[in-house]
């Protein structure tokens, strides 16, 4: 136990002497790129909370919940066919943490093993999106509910359809020699992107479907 | 065995596996210093958070409506 503590340890200063070991020029674009790409990610995380608290006010401000169209209550989401989907999405941040893991530890072809499975389970995670949109029953027009729920996750969707081409492309860059053991910025960004979906869709299942 | 069933059943499995990988990685990843693993660990443990919901919506301890 106290040797793979060790191990782990020795591992993690492995990497980071390795991720140090460049030129300063590097280093400090580096370190400004980062602290751009995490103003980024937050001004995103604004624009969907801007989304989040109107449907949250035009819920709690509704008579009835789900609302009514022509007299008829609409029915509610699919939280068990949800729940699968969002599994999915979740897997797809696990294989992406891996992927970047493995290319910090030199294994490139573990590395593109992880990252085509999380291409595969995001484009998954969009077909189950798409089937959703197929079946749930309401429309974008009429009703607070339904362009609530289209414009967040039609949002969110969008979000993860740009990060499927992020991925393949920073796949398709890994491979051309764009990132070496040392300098490998884009494929931080691109995980950092990519679990930052996952975690916005956190908030949109617990908004649709649970609450 | 009907749909409902079976998403669930996927969603329960899928839910500990992935809620179970998400902390380990999270343990593994604690002693790691800077912006972008201090952002990572955030997400990371957000994302065992929505494991979490997802496996109680799974088993209809959450997301019951009457």
């Amino acid at each position: 136990m106290a040797a793979t503590a060790t191990q782990r340890l020795s591992g993690h200063d492995v990497i980071a002497a390795r991720y140090h070991d460049v030129d300063p020029v590097y280093a400090e674009t580096r370190d400004l790129r980062l602290l751009g790409f995490v103003f980024f990610l937050l001004s995103d995380c604004i624009l969907f909370s801007s989304f989040i608290f109107a449907y949250v006010y035009l819920r709690i401000s509704a008579p009835a919940w789900p609302p009514f169209l022509n007299g008829h209550q609409l029915p509610w989401f699919d939280t068990s066919f949800a729940a699968m989907n969002s599994i999915v999405l979740f897997g797809s941040g696990v294989t992406m943490h891996f992927a970047l893991e493995n290319w910090k530890h030199l294994n490139k072809a573990k590395f593109n093993a992880w990252l085509v499975a999380t291409i595969v389970l995001g484009i998954g995670f969009l077909l189950g999106q798409a089937h959703e949109y197929s079946v749930v029953g309401i429309s974008w027009t009429g009703t607070t509910m339904g362009a609530s729920f289209f414009t967040l996750t039609g949002m969110h969707g969008f979000h993860v359809f740009v990060g499927v081409l992020y991925l393949t492309i920073l796949g398709l860059q890994a491979n051309r020699g764009t990132y070496t053991d040392s300098k490998y910025f884009g494929l931080t960004a691109g995980t950092l992107y990519w679990h930052f979906v996952d975690v916005i869709w956190v908030f949109l299942f617990f908004l649709f479907y649970i609450w | 065995m009907s749909d409902v069933v079976i998403e669930r059943g996927i969603a329960f499995l899928g839910a500990i596996l992935v809620g179970i990988t998400a902390i380990v990685q999270l343990k593994n990843d604690w002693a790691a210093r800077g912006l972008d693993a201090g952002v990572t660990k955030v997400l990371l443990g957000l994302m065992a958070l929505g494991c979490v919901i997802a496996l109680l919506a799974a088993v209809n301890v959450l997301g019951v409506r009457t």
